[in-house]
């Protein structure tokens, strides 16, 4: 039996080899050929899903431990909470990854003025090494 | 330039044929001939025909160019068609190449939505994304006359002096860096319309973009189309007929054109700008034709923010399809496009 992403693969072929050629009107053959693309890309999406899961959410279980230990009592509480929901990534699964990953920087930026200067872009760049890593896998299909 | 048949646009056709018959004075003498729908853009509705009718002067014959507005089209929380008609109406009295604008209606009881009629000005728009559309502007980047053309219609357009054309209506940037503060604000805002989770990277874009926005009023504010490339003008004779696609424009910084014009969004497997002009020729005429300095440190800025612009677009693209709004498959597939601009954005701040 064919595994989803396998089969999904395999309607995107046909609809882009054998049924979007063989349609007359124009815009019924691009949505043929669009609903190949589309079904190619959820395709790899779904056959990474699950390691770039575990991946993405290990790389934000590190980001979450190493920034906690760079905070301290007088840092911004919502700022700390962001950070440890992240840190959180990998024994909690219903952590969401990106979102939280996405309140971490809008906390970072909104704590900047206390954080410092010098302080906000090593947080900052740290965070971002986790967000290239991400970004990373998602272009494995996406791109 | 693709289009799709206008059998189910029936209906449409004789309620355009009457509207058209009643404003010209033509009476049931009006015919439309070679009706197109143009299949290309995610924005707003476009069908181009032409009307032949008779009156006492005799027989006459005009192209027209109709803009509907379906309410569900890309950029609609930032686009007017209403905006639209009053800037190539100001543009009627200029150098720059544009469609005269002949009416504007609100009432979606005469076309089922708001809608602009304009001249059809000769010439073809191929786009640069497929390879007919590569291999037309490699031609005519070959024959040297369309990057020249190209360039100039941007001279003409960052020269123009908008207060006498009546555009200072679409809102003049107050001092410093408002105007940069003002686009990032407005692209913003259409993220936060789009109901899609944000992804942390475009909300690290958008927050370099707040604290490092550059003061840009020591240049003259121009006319700025806002999405100025090969695509989206009208092209005749290896020149520039007409600029379109005048869904995003403002009254800012010309140098906010001139990076979308040097962007690699607008490339494709080809160093010259916007497939078409050569980066060395298009900077030294534009700057002998206007007189500005480019600066490319303040392009840089742009380039981020195009960057968020894009994922901006793509995430309300998606969510046209997502949340039932919008049928049109290609929307759905724009869903995958941000991680790319997302790419772009991350590697101009450096990761």
């Amino acid at each position: 039996m064919l595994s989803e992403d396998e089969l999904l693969g395999r309607m995107a072929q046909i609809l882009r080899r054998d049924i979007g050629p063989s349609v007359e009107d124009g815009f019924a053959k691009t949505q043929a050929f669009m609903a190949g693309v589309i079904l190619e890309k959820l395709s790899g999406q779904l056959r990474h899903a699950a390691v770039h899961d575990r991946d993405d959410r290990a790389d934000a279980a590190r980001l979450g431990t190493e920034l906690g230990g760079a905070l301290g009592p007088d840092d911004g509480e919502a700022l700390r909470a962001a950070v440890a929901t992240v840190a959180r990534a990998v024994e909690d699964p219903d952590v969401a990854v990106g979102p939280a990953l996405n309140e971490l920087v809008r906390q970072l930026y909104a704590e900047r003025d206390r954080l410092g200067g010098e302080r906000f872009t090593a947080l900052l760049q740290r965070t971002r090494r986790t967000l290239r890593a991400r970004l990373d896998r998602q272009l494995e299909y996406s791109a | 330039m693709s289009t799709t048949s206008t059998a189910a646009e029936g209906d449409l056709e004789g309620r355009i044929r009457d509207y058209l018959a009643g404003k010209l004075g033509a009476g049931s003498s009006l015919a439309l001939r070679d009706v197109q729908r143009i299949a290309v853009g995610w924005s707003h509705e476009t069908w181009l025909f032409d009307a032949t009718w008779t009156d006492g002067a005799g027989t006459h014959t005009e192209g027209y160019c109709l803009r509907r507005d379906p309410g569900n089209a890309l950029l609609r929380e930032l686009s007017d068609l209403g905006v639209q008609y009053k800037v190539l109406l100001g543009l009627a009295g200029t150098d720059v190449p544009a469609p005269r604008a002949y009416f504007f209606e609100d009432d979606p009881a005469i076309l089922g939505a708001p809608f602009l009629v304009m001249e059809k000005v000769p010439g073809v728009c191929p786009s640069p994304w497929g390879r007919q559309g590569r291999q037309f502007y490699a031609e005519a980047a070959a024959r040297g006359v369309l990057p020249l053309s190209f360039t100039d219609a941007l001279i003409a357009l960052h020269t123009c002096d908008w207060r006498s054309a009546g555009l200072d209506f679409l809102g003049v940037p107050g001092a410093g860096n408002d105007f940069c503060r003002r686009e990032v604000a407005t692209w913003k805002s259409l993220i936060e319309q789009a109901e899609f989770d944000v992804d942390p990277i475009l909300t690290d874009t958008i927050g370099w973009l707040e604290a490092n926005a550059p003061a840009t009023d020591a240049r003259p504010w121009a006319l700025v189309h806002g999405a100025y490339r090969t695509g989206n003008v009208l092209v005749h004779n290896d020149r520039v007929s007409a600029i379109l696609d005048w869904e995003t424009p403002v009254i800012g910084d010309p140098l906010y054109d001139v990076a979308y014009v040097l962007s690699e969004l607008n490339r494709e497997g080809t160093e010259l700008l916007s497939n078409l002009v050569d980066r060395d020729t298009f900077i030294s005429r534009y700057e002998a034709g206007t007189g500005i300095e480019i600066d490319l440190s303040v392009c840089d800025y742009y380039h981020v923010l195009y960057a968020m612009r894009s994922a901006a677009f793509w995430m309300s693209a998606s969510g046209l399809f997502s949340t039932g709004r919008n049928p049109d498959l290609r929307l759905a597939r724009t869903a995958w496009s941000v991680p790319v601009v997302l790419n772009q954005a991350a590697r101009r701040l450096g990761y």
